[in-house]
């Protein structure tokens, strides 16, 4: 049965079930604590000092110390403790999401952006471990309204109906108060924050800016939108203030119908000096857990929802199923495609013998992508099958696939990390000493390490970004180079390098790969002058097979695909 | 093992690369307050009456407890019932009086705030886009782009809910305390035994929370990025069988992030519970002297009332005014940040004229570079006396390896770098003057940085040409093969492309540069663009609308397809930082050097080559 979005919910919150059991008990204590200062107050008036006991002063005083000691204490660790299950709750969800997203059968991006499921990785798991929390102060605020009530119908049971009885429609007429403003202000907020995207954004192309003299014409165009924004914003800060305005008006008239129904009971002698003033206090305490628990169910809300976002990422079908099988030792990296059908292949079929290095041409981009996810099982074809070494991939477990084929895309992403650690990243334990320094000259990777400032341990930043889209491009192919795989599959390595460094990887590839099979899918011709043998493939099927000189000779079709 | 060695070198590398950047200014205190100050200058008016409002608007909500002691007092003396209706019927006044001027007083502040920042920021872009390219590069973009998105969101928050919060709460605070005053000198007194606590307490918390908040926001944007970084490269991850290892740099990240935000927790619960024992000391000295001078006769019991009354609803504001003491130091060294880059960036001059490129003729200009050397570090040159005469309307190819100094020659001919030696002029005037940050010069850059600007694809355009017309726009498009799919978004021009809006493909986004590169129609273009993102098919769609944009300029495109150089009037071969071959390309394929050797593979052996 798939995972729901309830499921997650109540797993963040029994997962840590001791945390958030304790935190919210200790949150009522100190709610409740939160609600006798105001009653302490006034036992003081109507005991020591309407009466002038000092003894009593001193009772009371300590009375109200050890109130103080107990409200800290619990307000201090209620809400470290319930701090603790949200975040580790979110740290787990965290950690479940990002072994979902990678796990070797797929399937987890299908359809979503990165940024939308590192939002759900972040945001969204932060929401649904926030539930801990929220759940801890609901219950501290349900407390808190139980010992104010309480306290109130103590000192008099009409006036603590007046407080009791008032607060909810008080609470709904702000809600209805703040509804529409809110709404409108929400929109507005949004508008007045584009003027800090917008000032991030030029900032970021600064460099496209300044190639083409846009400066003036930048300035400007940030001028009007910050105008814009400005007066959103102010819109908006002037709808919240009146907003707030009426709710401070709404709350002081409240009280002073508390102070009216008191102060009569009071004046006919039914309820004394100290418990008017606790009355008073406590109605506007009691303001507090009430607006905590509406917090508290909007929480709740956006916890559900998160959880079922999280819930959807969780519970995507995997993009090949089936096959958990190992490959029989020693490989000797033969792979066979026979009439495979998958994405734009029609019924493609190609041999490539052990330690060939073979070079494929395909005009339609598509026809390259189909290839290179069946080549290691990122996708099972629907019809034909993949071998190696004779043992069709569909029977095998898409992580053993990968040990034996390393498709090395042309899109492929560097890490954070040092040159060198994102050359070796991939490096099987028992590579050979120097197969990370033979891989990095092939790739010409050392031409790059020279001029960067501390040479191969110099840091990359995200993705490889402090590197040009060339210097990029041979990285991540001296990474490929470093697996040693049995079979290496290249997919248009070298489209950002210049003409004389490509040359001179077309060198090192076949001298890092010989006696290995290696798949090169290119139009490159330095590259393919570089192959024993390339296959032009046409229409989603083979069209012509030979060496490049003779192709490019030979095929119109294929000459315009390299030359062109 | 061998892994931790690898992390402890990266992370070396890392740092000691931190400190050769040479980061932007950072403004002084003074100079800060006196960016402040002038910023509140227009806005004086709104600030003092938005004060006075606010001072009027505390002071009628502070009669609430001296009306509720007259009432107590009331019945303390044993008056009827009815007596309570009209003091009562003044609570319900000043609460309508109280609500009304505290957003009147708020609206007033929110624009002194809103409008200081807006010019802040509007400044900070002005001066920020004035740099010299040079002086960004060597602080790191990342410095400035830290400083327009961190800095700049942690002073709007601070201005848009702290400061009003702040205001009110320290308004209520003073007029509390002038409230107890009132009642009697005695009780102000007593109350302030709560303040040395709170402030020894308040020191406390800043000194821990300032730098723990920093390393927090730090490990959540490494937490961040950690994950966009996984996820972003999910299929190379899993096509190399990394998952394990980015499945433990997620975690540790996370743990990272998870562990200071604990950290944090702990350090504002014991904060608050510090401020507790504050309100315990205070309240009881309120009510120890309430309880004297009732007893000696100098208050009576509704006085004594009030005071605790105050007392208690001072609890609210104290902790909202002390907790947002790491707000406002945050925002005050974000503020510094800010500043220092308004103020050390030179005020680029204003335009002359609406739009000076277009004041130039549209016609080629020729180019002449003269013995020129450069060296990024001392003792480390990258060019070595390069000579380079480029015609009026002369395509030139600039073939090379990376690391032979292509880039940079770009750069100096475009104005980047001032030469270490030597001269580039055009058309017989140099350039790279001091001007040169300035609108109006001759020539174009492209690199291979590609930039969408978030908005319309038509405003992306008009940067490059504010006053253009929507024909205009399209012939652009039309020129560098860019209108079909242009006009195919869903909402053709008017689409919003960029990082909020409609992703464009890198080969698009790059053909985008070039359409702007047209609509700025510069006579001297050099072209710099990568086609890495693009694949192979991408790239020679994007060669040929290259080729397009800069027909009719004088151009220097470095090529990094051979048939780019094939294509140019003439071909410079730049090995080791001087020019190594020159000449057209049949020329260059007839000589047989390393140039002919290179094209070996670009073309059919077996016909003559070159002709």
């Amino acid at each position: 049965m798939p995972i729901e979005g309830r499921d997650v919910l109540r797993r963040s919150i029994t997962g840590h079930w001791r945390h958030t059991a304790g935190g919210s008990a200790l949150a009522a204590g100190h709610q409740a604590c939160e609600a006798l200062v105001p009653v302490m107050i006034g036992v003081v008036i109507d005991r020591a000092i309407s009466t002038g006991d000092a003894a009593e002063l001193a009772g009371w005083i300590a009375a109200l110390a050890a109130v103080f000691a107990v409200l800290s204490f619990s307000y201090r660790f209620s809400f470290r403790i319930a701090e603790r299950a949200s975040e580790l709750a979110a740290h787990g969800l965290r950690a479940e999401l990002a072994g979902r997203v990678l796990q070797a059968r797929g399937g987890a991006e299908a359809g979503r952006l990165p940024g939308e499921l590192v939002a759900v990785a972040t945001q969204d798991a932060k929401r649904v471990g926030a539930v801990n929390v929220a759940l801890a102060a609901g219950v501290s605020a349900l407390a808190g309204l139980l010992a104010g009530g309480v306290a109130l119908l103590r000192v008099s049971v009409p006036l603590g109906l007046v407080v009791l009885l008032g607060i909810p429609p008080l609470l709904l007429l702000a809600h209805l108060l703040g509804k529409p403003l809110e709404r409108r202000s929400g929109a507005e907020q949004e508008r007045a924050a584009h003027a800090s995207g917008v000032a991030a954004d030029l900032i970021a192309g600064l460099r496209v800016l300044k190639g083409i003299g846009a400066e003036a014409a930048a300035v400007d165009r940030y001028r009007r939108t910050s105008r814009d924004s400005l007066a959103a914003t102010l819109r908006a800060a002037r709808a919240q203030a009146w907003h707030d305005g009426g709710m401070l008006t709404l709350t002081g008239v409240f009280i002073a119908i508390v102070a009216l129904v008191g102060g009569r009971l009071a004046a006919q002698g039914e309820i004394s000096v100290g418990q008017l003033v606790a009355a008073v206090g406590l109605a506007q305490f009691l303001l507090t857990p009430l607006s905590i628990l509406s917090w508290a169910n909007g929480e709740f809300a956006q916890g559900r929802a998160s959880a079922a976002r999280v819930a959807s990422v969780l519970a995507m079908p995997p993009a090949v199923t089936g096959g958990d099988d190992v490959l029989p030792e020693p490989l000797q990296g033969r792979i066979r495609l026979h009439e495979v059908t998958h994405g734009a292949l029609r019924g493609l079929s190609l041999d490539v013998a052990p330690g060939e290095l073979l070079g494929v041409v395909t005009a339609d981009p598509a026809v390259a992508a189909s290839l290179l996810r069946v080549l290691n099982r990122t996708a099972d074809p629907s019809s034909g099958v993949v071998e190696l070494d004779g043992v069709p991939l569909r029977t095998l477990d898409p992580a053993e696939v990968r040990r034996a084929v390393v498709v090395a895309d042309h899109d492929a992403d560097l890490f954070e990390g040092s040159l060198l650690g994102n050359v070796t990243a991939a490096m099987p334990p028992d590579a050979a000493p120097d197969a990370a320094e033979a891989a990095m000259a092939a790739a010409a990777v050392d031409e790059i390490a020279r001029v960067l400032p501390y040479g191969a341990a110099t840091a990359l930043t995200e993705r490889g970004r402090s590197l040009s889209g060339g210097q990029r491009q041979r990285v991540a192919l001296a990474r490929a180079l470093a697996t040693g795989a049995p079979v290496l599959v290249l997919h248009d390595p070298t489209t950002a390098v210049d003409a004389v460094t490509e040359a001179r990887i077309a060198e090192g590839i076949r001298k890092v790969r010989s006696g290995r099979t290696t798949i090169m899918l290119v139009t490159s011709p330095a590259l393919l002058a570089a192959a024993d043998r390339v296959i032009f493939v046409d229409g989603g099927v083979p069209a012509a097979e030979g060496r490049h000189v003779e192709l490019v000779h030979d095929n119109e079709a294929y000459r315009a695909t390299v030359l062109a | 093992m061998e892994e931790n060695t690898q992390m402890s070198m990266t992370g070396t590398a890392g740092t000691r690369q931190d400190e050769d950047r040479e980061l932007l200014p950072t403004a002084t205190a003074a100079q800060t307050r006196a960016a402040v100050r002038e910023l509140a200058r227009p806005h004086r008016a709104a600030a003092l009456s938005g004060l006075a409002i606010l001072i009027a608007s505390t002071g009628v909500g502070l009669l609430t407890a001296p009306i509720l002691g007259h009432i107590i007092d009331l019945v303390a003396a044993g008056r009827p019932a009815a007596a309570i209706t009209a003091p009562v019927a003044w609570l319900a006044v000043i609460a309508v009086a109280q609500g009304v001027t505290a957003a009147a007083g708020v609206s007033f502040i929110a624009r002194l705030g809103e409008g200081m920042l807006a010019t802040l920021r509007e400044r900070f872009v002005e001066r920020a886009l004035g740099l010299p390219l040079e002086r960004v590069e060597r602080a790191g973009s990342g410095d400035l782009t830290s400083r327009v998105t961190n800095d700049v969101s942690v002073i709007t928050n601070a201005v848009r809910d702290a400061m009003p919060a702040l205001a009110r709460s320290l308004l209520t605070i003073g007029l509390t305390l002038v409230g107890l005053a009132v009642l009697d000198w005695r009780f102000l007194l007593v109350a302030l035994v709560a303040v040395p606590i709170q402030v020894r307490t308040v020191r406390w918390y800043v000194r821990r929370a300032v730098p723990l908040y920093a390393a927090q926001r730090v490990a959540v944007g490494a937490q961040q990025q950690q994950l966009l970084d996984t996820v972003g490269g999910a299929s190379t991850v899993r096509a190399f069988r990394l998952a394990e290892e980015h499945v433990r740099l997620v975690g540790t990240r996370s743990r990272a992030a998870v562990d200071l935000a604990l950290r944090g927790v702990g350090l504002v619960t014991r904060f608050y519970s510090r401020l507790n024992l504050a309100e315990l000391a205070g309240l009881s000295a309120v009510l120890a002297t309430g309880f004297l001078l009732v007893r000696n006769g100098d208050a009576s019991v509704g006085t004594a009332s009030a005071a605790a009354l105050y007392f208690h609803s001072l609890f609210t504001p104290v902790n909202i005014a002390l907790g947002l003491a790491d707000d406002a130091q945050a925002a005050v060294s974000g503020l510094a940040r800010l500043v220092g880059v308004a103020d050390a960036a030179p005020v680029p001059a204003p335009s002359p004229a609406p739009a000076p490129v277009r004041a130039l003729p549209a016609v080629s200009l020729p180019v002449r570079v003269c013995g020129v050397e450069y060296a990024y570090r001392p003792g480390h040159p990258v060019l070595h006396g390069v000579d380079l005469d480029i015609a009026a309307g002369e395509r030139i190819a600039l073939v090379g390896t990376s690391g032979a100094g292509k880039t940079t020659l770009a750069k100096i001919i475009a104005g980047v770098h001032p030469p270490g030696s030597g001269s580039v002029t055009v058309d017989g005037t140099e350039p790279s003057g001091t001007d040169r940050a300035a609108a109006g010069r001759p020539v174009a850059l492209v690199t291979q940085e590609v930039h969408v600007f978030s908005g319309t694809l038509a405003d992306d355009l008009r940067l490059a040409r504010p006053e253009a017309g929507a024909d205009e726009l399209r012939r652009a498009l039309e020129r560098v093969g860019a209108l079909t799919w242009a006009q195919a978004l869903p909402e053709g021009l008017d689409t919003v492309v960029g990082e909020n809006g409609h992703r464009l493909t890198p080969a698009q986004a790059q053909q985008l540069a070039l359409a702007r590169l047209v609509l700025a129609d510069p006579p001297v273009v050099v072209l710099d663009e990568a086609t890495a993102e693009a694949g192979s098919a991408g790239a020679r769609l994007l060669e040929a609308s290259a080729s397009a944009a800069v027909d009719g300029r004088t151009a220097l495109v470095v090529a990094h397809r051979l048939t780019q150089a094939a294509a140019a009037d003439r071909v410079v071969v730049l090995d080791g930082g001087k020019v190594a071959e020159t000449g057209t390309h049949a020329e260059l394929v007839r000589a047989g050097g390393g140039y002919a050797a290179l094209w070996e593979a670009w073309s059919d052996n077996r016909q003559a080559p070159g002709d």
